[in-house]
């Protein structure tokens, strides 16, 4: 390799400015594209985590479960074959009697036996707790009067040595898996309470008395693991979990009926990775728009890289060197900042993953992915640089006619029509329905990506038809004659100076405050939804089923609870709900959105109509027939159709179809009390696992990229501000300088810069405001992940972040400002010689 | 073998501008002997530049043909003629700063031109031959002018150029410094390097051993 290729790293090092301006352009551009296969993939991952969250984690690990029809003799060898089975994998077995009406002395009563490994150290101890004997639940002991040291059925049970307090909702990840066995419905079966009886040990079990366990016993095998953290994960979990339990079927298919698989994972995986792709695909579009703004940049650089070095590239070419040698020459010495841009962009987004991603674990091909595409996307640059200067070479040297026609062919194409035209085919989608419904209960809806690409395809075309705008009017601006406002017609001459750079800045800009302010609000409207849908759906924080004896005021409620909770009943007859509530209390209790209680108060001592007025009398179970005059669009529990009942109304209320404690407490805070004072209860909901997020969290964590590549870009566009100043330095001082030894004041000179890059800054903020509005305003309501739920996702307030955006630029703007009259002051006697 | 290393012969170089068309050089005929220093002269805006650019083969002519060493030129596909001005042909600007790689040692200069033209590297010798000695290692720009431009028409030697074509060589120096530059295109004739050189300073015409005077782009 000749001398000038093999010293051009080194001569890198002779331009810090260039140097710095290519390290940082391959960093935010290898940024944006590692961020984007890194966010996807932390996106499957954090949906995993979502749904783990509702799922139970003992289940997690495909388990085998037979409700009943075991014989109890074959419950030993079944177990030990599914240990041997297993190998080191834990195996957690339960065995459950039927419930069975059982003396234990006092009242007759049905009573369920079991034995699980460790239940005795999951339960909550009232009285006594040796563990050698049968740990009862106080409900069994309370109907019985079975105290500690008695044994039932004639003396063939072991003593009594321990009370427990029955098991109820939400209970402990420990039982999520037994829940059917252990934890009663006392609601719906007053008759029965199943809690269960638990023997100290399996032999124990096996040793009950033949009528407890001669209709054959329950069965559970467990097989507790750690939570997968990632799609990946869980799928290699689900496969190992599937094949263990084929093997386990194998060894004990001659001792017992074959046991039903308990396998929850394989929805979760497949929502896990079409999230993972929806992700992918919803901020494919920005990401290839960032990356083309981002070749630009490195196109841009090396032009004046090309600029820079016009004088070796002369020489060299005189000695006989072509284009793409010379364009090698560029690739040498701009390779090496750019190579470290890039490792720099691919570490920064894995430091940072934490901060724009909603995940920090990633599936095992993730990070190679990302390595990959940062190296493409360097490679990508340094064909950049090397066509660039070839191209530049072969005009200025070789072919030098016809100088500046490809970029005035490039400037006089209208890209504005063409994503005009990407972005009405995108609305078409979108109002066709950009999210389908899904295909399975628990399943994702399709998120049409092209759709989800609408308000940022605005946000494009309004971009560049601003630039189109700023360069007609930058054209036409030297009939401007405002020379009685020295300032701004300083400013209008400076600016269409450099027509060129000032484009540049305002296309980014605004494209930057568009995709912030798209992020932002689609994604601020999607949490929204999900908030508020899910507060309407359940009507409060947390709801409880409770008998009637709390609503006829036979039980009183606990004091700790009043002024947190209402009691709500809801009739319910074909498709017409209504909720009866108490007008005193309601707001006390329910989910309220923005509606104002003492309004809501003053209209609850009414029927109410939910949806449009009905035309005749609805009659339903328990209430007075219905045709409230009085309409509200929703109310919590009915959604958007049905009725509001005050409970004065009601005459009979066993006659209302069940009735429940509607509370602003979390569940584990309504239920604690309840269980205190021993009030049954069941059907334990909250609001934020009572829909499924994550459709919304979809788009959310979708937007919520657009939102971080909207900062990206404004990075950019502020540092191309900050350059395009400072490359102009010289110039700039000569000219500042010159004007004020001509009698303009430095105040003059100062407004003069804060004029022109003011009214850049101000026009993309503007411009960039108005189009993400507009198309996030049509858009929000229309990407809603569960159409049938009110309300559906507004535009939330996006004042905070235009102020925040309009102080960010005008910081900018005062440094770019400060910049400019530094060099003028600092460089005006040296400068006026050498100019 | 011709006694000519390079000839023109009705060379005319047209430039379009948005004004129209101006014509430069307007058929131009001369043969550059083989020997010697031949001096275009005339005033600024003349066409000398342009001329010797189109020697060079650095520009194509609009109209008329050039050849090398009896071949033509015109014709030839922008390798050939990349390959011919790496191996035979040496332009020297004006300006010092052009003709040297700024970021490259004095010595690094000589070998980049010598490797330019698939060359031996001579660095020690050609630089006492400029009177250069002991600045191999030296930056370029802890060179005067005039020592570059003596630098300049060095690298033109170790490239082993057929013919070395300079365009206004002192016109950007002191006296002192021209001196030096004149010193150095005589040792190169004296060498039997053929030099072309544009210009119109009286001392450097005063060197011609062959001299084409050029006005309004044409020949007087």
């Amino acid at each position: 390799m000749q001398t000038p290729w093999r010293a051009a790293p080194r001569a890198a090092l002779s331009s810090p400015l260039t140097l710095l301006v290519s390290v940082v352009t391959a960093l935010l551009l290898s940024f944006v594209v590692a961020a984007a296969v890194l966010h996807s993939s932390a996106s499957g991952s954090a949906a995993v985590a979502y749904q783990q969250d509702r799922l139970c984690e003992q289940l997690l690990h495909p388990g085998l479960d037979a409700d009943r029809g075991v014989p109890a003799d074959r419950v030993d060898e079944v177990v030990a074959a599914a240990r041997e089975t297993a190998g080191s994998l834990p195996v957690l077995a339960a065995t459950y009697t039927t419930e069975v009406r059982t003396d234990f002395g006092g009242r007759p009563t049905f009573a369920k036996f079991g034995y699980r490994e460790g239940a005795v150290d999951h339960v909550t101890v009232l009285e006594g707790g040796s563990r050698d004997g049968m740990w009862v639940p106080r409900s069994v002991a309370d109907t019985t009067d079975l105290r500690l040291g008695e044994r039932g059925m004639g003396g063939r049970l072991p003593p009594v040595t321990a009370i427990y307090a029955d098991l109820n909702d939400p209970i402990d990840q420990w039982w999520c898996g037994e829940r059917k066995q252990v934890v009663p419905n006392k609601i719906t079966r007053k008759d029965v309470t199943s809690s269960v009886v638990w023997m100290p040990s399996q032999e124990a079990f096996d040793a009950l008395p033949p009528e407890l366990t001669g209709g054959g016993v329950a069965l559970s095998l467990r097989f507790p693991v750690p939570a997968p953290r990632t799609a990946t994960q869980a799928e290699v979990l689900l496969a190992s979990g599937t094949a263990l339990l084929d093997r386990i079927d194998d060894r004990t298919d001659g001792i017992i009926p074959r046991l039903r698989h308990n396998v929850v994972l394989p929805l979760p995986v497949e929502n896990a990775r079409a999230t993972a792709a929806n992700v992918r695909a919803a901020v494919l579009p920005l990401t290839l728009i960032s990356l083309l703004i981002g070749l630009a940049g490195v196109g841009t650089v090396t032009a004046g890289w090309v600029q820079r070095r016009r004088t070796e590239l002369r020489m060299l070419w005189c000695r006989g060197s072509g284009p793409w040698a010379l364009g090698g020459r560029a690739v040498l010495e701009l390779g090496a900042p750019l190579v470290l841009g890039g490792a720099a962009g691919l570490g920064t987004a894995r430091l940072l993953l934490g901060v724009y991603a909603p995940s920090t674990d990633l599936e095992p091909d993730a990070l190679p992915t990302a390595v990959l595409a940062v190296v493409a996307v360097v490679l990508a640059s340094l064909a950049v640089t090397l066509v660039v200067t070839a191209f530049h070479a072969h005009r200025m040297f070789q072919a030098p006619t016809g100088r500046g026609l490809a970029r005035r062919v490039l400037a006089a194409v209208p890209w504005e029509l063409a994503t005009a035209a990407l972005a009405f085919a995108a609305w078409q989608r979108l109002r066709a329905g950009g999210l389908s419904t899904p295909l399975k209960i628990g399943g994702l809806p399709g998120i049409d990506a092209a759709a989800l690409a609408f308000p940022l395809l605005v946000v494009l075309t309004t971009a560049l038809l601003a630039a189109r705008v700023l360069r007609v009017l930058l054209r036409a601006s030297h009939r401007a004659s405002l020379w009685h406002r020295p300032a701004a017609q300083i400013a209008i001459r400076r600016l269409a100076a450099s027509a060129g750079p000032v484009t540049g800045v305002l296309l980014v800009g605004v494209l930057a405050i568009g995709t912030i302010a798209v992020g932002t609000s689609v994604a601020n409207a999607q949490r929204t939804a999900l908030d508020e849908k899910s507060g309407l759906y359940t009507g409060a924080n947390s709801v409880v089923q409770i008998g009637t004896d709390l609503v006829t005021g036979e039980r009183e409620l606990p004091a700790e609870l009043r002024g947190s909770t209402t009691v709500v009943g809801v009739s319910s007859q074909y498709d017409r709900t209504a909720v009866v509530v108490d007008p005193a209390t309601f707001t006390d209790g329910a989910y309220l959105g923005t509606a104002d209680p003492d309004e809501l108060r003053a209209l609850l001592t009414e029927p109410l109509r939910i949806g449009p007025p009905a035309r005749r009398d609805v009659q339903l179970p328990g209430l007075p027939p219905l045709n409230p005059r009085t309409t509200l669009p929703s109310f919590p529990k009915v959604g958007a159709d049905g009725y509001v009942v005050p409970r004065d109304r009601v005459t009979a209320a066993d006659a209302v179809g069940s009735w429940y404690l509607w509370s602003t407490r979390s569940a584990a805070d309504l239920t604690g009390p309840l269980r205190a004072a021993g009030i049954d209860y069941t059907g334990v909901q909250e609001r934020s696992k009572a829909i499924a997020g994550l459709p919304f969290l979809t788009i959310g964590w979708a937007f919520g990229f657009v939102t971080a590549i909207g900062g990206v870009l404004a990075i950019v566009a502020a540092i191309a501000l900050l350059l395009a100043i400072e490359v102009r330095r010289r110039q700039n001082a000569v000219a500042g300088a010159l004007s004020t030894r001509m009698g303009m004041s430095p105040a003059t000179l100062l407004s003069s810069h804060l004029v022109e890059l003011g009214a850049v800054a101000a026009f993309a903020v503007v411009v960039g405001s108005a189009a993400s509005a507009l198309s996030s305003g049509v858009a929000v309501p229309r990407l809603d992940p569960a159409p049938r739920l009110t309300p559906s996702p507004t535009l939330p307030n996006v004042l905070p972040l235009l102020v925040t955006t309009a102080v960010g630029s005008a910081l900018v703007v005062l440094a770019a400002a400060w910049i400019a009259l530094r060099a003028a002051r600092a460089a005006r006697i040296g400068e006026l010689i050498r100019g | 073998m011709a006694d000519h290393v390079l000839r023109l012969t009705g060379v005319g170089v047209d430039y379009r501008t948005p004004g129209g068309t101006v014509t430069a050089v307007s058929d131009v005929g001369l043969d550059v002997p083989s020997t010697g220093i031949t001096v275009l002269a005339g005033p600024s805006g003349s066409g000398k530049s342009t001329l010797l650019r189109v020697l060079g083969l650095v520009e194509r002519p609009t109209l008329g043909a050039v050849e090398l060493h009896g071949r033509g030129t015109t014709r030839l596909s922008d390798r050939a003629r990349r390959a011919l001005r790496r191996t035979d042909i040496a332009l020297v600007f004006q300006n010092p700063g052009d003709n040297l790689i700024g970021h490259l040692s004095v010595g690094d200069n000589l070998r980049a031109a010598a490797q330019s033209a698939g060359r031996p590297e001579r660095v020690d010798g050609l630089l006492d031959d400029l009177g250069l000695p002991g600045t191999a290692s030296w930056k370029v720009t802890a060179l005067s002018g005039g020592q570059q431009q003596r630098l300049a028409f060095g690298c033109a030697l170790a490239r082993g150029a057929a013919v070395v074509l300079a365009d206004e060589p002192t016109s950007q120096l002191d006296t002192a410094s021209a001196d030096l530059v004149l010193e150095t295109l005589v040792d190169l004739s004296r060498q039997g390097v053929p030099v072309v050189v544009a210009s119109h300073d009286p001392r450097l015409i005063a060197l011609a051993d062959q001299l084409f005077t050029l006005r309004d782009g044409a020949l007087t």
